[in-house]
């Protein structure tokens, strides 16, 4: 048995990274997380990325505010938060990526002529990697910024749990300067000279030269800027492999959940990140020691007709405990020494209200 | 019109995406739909949009493949399978606007150009975009080579990039070959005659509120929609008095099977919730034994049978 606590990292932690595919409850998690660490006095953010509305509407916030916003007294009340504070921020991509181009660009002037090319209006929302660049540019500025005890990170939605370690790399892939040489009009060699020119009119047969222009200085212009974001790519790195730091990936019981946690264990070790619990959600796992069904003393005929059928569903749901607890032990062997392995219940009506996520932030606390 | 005419009408299209959150089992309807097209005697094109490195498609397996081959191969009588690869289409992208196959994968083969296209999902969306418009295009003889051409869509993000593309793209590019090529599309995909998107979801809270989401935001990019399949209904064994007796034990005792207990009333509910939110066909599948899953479901939305009801519930 490990002995890494879920409920001690999140009172000891600066940074919890929530990792996951889509669709396995990952922003419920990350929420249920910043609830219980705000309720243990932590001053806790929980940062996030085109949440539901529905998890916005539960915290009470807006989405898409330019900062975090603090949730409102009556949720705040309700989650038993008393010393400690809940902000929250729904990310706008477009909002911050325009707020790191002002960050960068020395002069207004230069500022002004970025924002307004229609290129950039498109590709700071469209380009693979923005909005996990935008995550990781966010979390990095606002733990620095020294407001907060813990900052949690929900993870923007993806098909595969690494996308948001990978993404960053592929977007300073991009901009890597051998790349970006070759749709440079200006270059020494020869060569370079004539690939460039081969690039643009194959752009220019493509696209339409008028765009194959525009883009080419649209490059040229961004060429510094996207030097100074490769700096910040591997700057990030080395901030989230740091010792405050902790990366949890939440996952479903389902039969690819394992392959996908031993994958991404792998991954994290491979990268220098601080794995440190698989979180299988919408589990049955905790459900095992629940009693079956029996006939109480004064059954009436209608519980007495019923109960059989009852029974035969208690064992559905009996056989699916085993199997998660099967699954759990399974993840905790693969988990080691540096990390841990818990399972959090199904909640059948979603999260949709602030009790639900105090109950998952309780199981939380104490796991 | 009853929605076993509209679910009928499906089969009338040349495109239909299949689409909805993940776990709700679209690729078991996909292909459920492919096979009852086959069986009406439509050429069909069953694809799904893949990735270069996937090495499992859950659509492939109903055909006991472990993926599904980059152009078209017959997988059974009348039907056809393909994925949709970014790489595919912008290589038959390339090829077609220059001319020139040799000229085509050597642009794609260099750095630069591949970090772009790479890069971009609108990149992405437009080499399937173009895929699935070379294979509306196709023609054996006078007609059409597939007559319907199903995609079981990725996640419900990538299906409204995907949607939203031409009308995203023509901003930026209004003129040239990508330009006609996106028109082009727009032609079949905003046409509710040719074109329909069905979602798949599931009788529950969160799939619910999902699915309306996504029926806002697909119109939004002028994609018709044609109706959703509500999937695994689950059947209630209880009688009404039986519910009564044991809700109140059921609590109280924390018995294990509580959560089935109350599906059926949650899944009444979420249904009621998605009839009052919208007007389209709701088409009810109950819930199946995995055993001959495919054949169950093909039988199911075959209009030979009567319309599927699920008994019981609140």
């Amino acid at each position: 048995m490990s002995d890494v606590r879920v409920g001690e990292l999140l009172r000891t932690k600066k940074v919890i990274v929530c990792c996951g595919a889509g669709g396995v409850g990952k922003t419920t998690t990350a929420a249920a997380i910043s609830i219980a660490a705000a309720r243990a006095g932590r001053r806790v953010l929980v940062l996030t990325i085109d949440p539901s509305r529905r998890l916005a509407e539960t915290l009470g916030v807006s989405r898409n505010p330019t900062d975090p916003v603090r949730i409102p007294k009556d949720r705040s009340d309700a989650a038993g938060i008393t010393t400690g504070s809940l902000d929250a921020w729904m990310l706008d991509i477009k909002l911050v990526s325009d707020g790191a181009v002002r960050r960068l660009v020395k002069s207004e002037a230069d500022a002004q002529r970025i924002l307004t090319n229609r290129i950039y209006q498109q590709v700071s929302t469209m380009v693979a990697g923005m909005h996990e660049y935008t995550a990781m540019e966010a979390l990095h500025r606002l733990v620095h910024a020294g407001q907060y005890d813990l900052v949690v990170l929900d993870t923007p939605p993806s098909r595969n749990a690494l996308d948001f370690l990978e993404a960053p790399k592929r977007l300073s892939g991009l901009v890597d300067s051998r790349a970006i040489s070759a749709f440079l009009p200006k270059s020494d060699s020869l060569v370079a000279r004539t690939a460039s020119r081969v690039i643009e009119k194959i752009l220019g047969a493509v696209f339409g030269h008028e765009f194959a222009h525009e883009f080419v200085t649209f490059i040229a212009t961004f060429t510094s800027i996207f030097q100074s974001l490769n700096v910040d790519v591997n700057e990030m790195r080395r901030f989230l492999s740091g010792d405050d730091v902790a990366f949890l990936l939440v996952s479903s019981p389902a039969p690819a959940a394992l392959t996908e946690a031993s994958f991404f264990h792998d991954k994290t070790r491979e990268l220098s990140l601080p794995f440190r619990a698989f979180v299988l959600n919408r589990s049955h796992a905790t459900d095992a020691g629940r009693p079956m069904p029996t006939v109480p003393q004064d059954a009436s005929e209608a519980v007495r007709s019923g109960l059989p059928k009852l029974a035969g569903l208690a064992e559905i749901e009996k056989a699916a405990a085993v199997r998660d607890l099967t699954l759990l032990g399974e993840l905790q062997k693969r988990a080691g020494q540096g990390a841990t392995a818990i399972a959090l219940p199904d909640l059948p009506q979603g999260a949709d209200d602030v009790s639900t996520l105090v109950t998952v932030a309780e199981a939380l606390a104490s796991s | 019109m009853t929605e076993r005419s509209r679910l009928d009408e499906l089969v009338n299209k040349r495109v239909v995406l299949i689409t909805g959150k993940g776990g709700v089992g679209r690729s078991v309807m996909t292909a459920a739909l492919a096979k009852l097209a086959a069986k009406r005697g439509k050429r069909v094109l069953v694809t799904e949009v893949g990735d270069e490195g996937d090495d499992y498609s859950p659509l492939a397996r109903h055909w006991n493949r472990e993926r599904l081959p980059k152009h078209p191969e017959p997988l059974e009588t009348n039907i056809h399978g393909a994925v949709l690869l970014a790489r595919t289409g912008q290589e038959l992208f390339l090829k077609s606007v220059l001319r020139s196959g040799t000229i085509a994968r050597a642009a794609l083969s260099s750095d630069a150009l591949r970090r772009l296209l790479s890069a971009g999902p609108s990149f992405r969306e437009m080499g399937v975009f173009f895929q699935l418009l070379m294979a509306l295009r196709e023609k054996t003889g006078t007609n059409p080579t597939h007559e319907l051409i199903l995609i079981d869509m990725p996640a419900t993000g990538h299906t409204l990039s995907l949607t939203g593309l031409p009308e995203l793209l023509l901003k930026l590019v209004p003129g040239g070959p990508i330009a006609a090529a996106l028109k082009e599309g727009q032609t079949y995909l905003n046409d509710p005659k040719l074109a329909a998107a069905w979602i798949v979801t599931l009788p529950e809270t969160l799939p619910v509120s999902e699915c309306l989401e996504l029926i806002d935001g697909l119109k939004k990019t002028k994609m018709p929609v044609g109706g959703v399949v509500v999937n695994r209904m689950p059947a209630d064994p209880f009688t009404r008095a039986e519910r009564e007796a044991l809700a109140p034990l059921v609590d109280q005792h924390a018995w294990l099977g509580r959560e089935l207990f109350k599906k059926p009333i949650v899944a009444h509910r979420e249904l009621a919730r998605l009839r009052s939110h919208t007007a389209l066909p709701l088409f009810v599948t109950p819930e199946l034994p995995h055993e001959g899953l495919i054949a169950s479901l093909t039988t199911l939305l075959d209009d030979a049978n009567p319309l599927p009801m699920p008994s019981g519930g609140a």
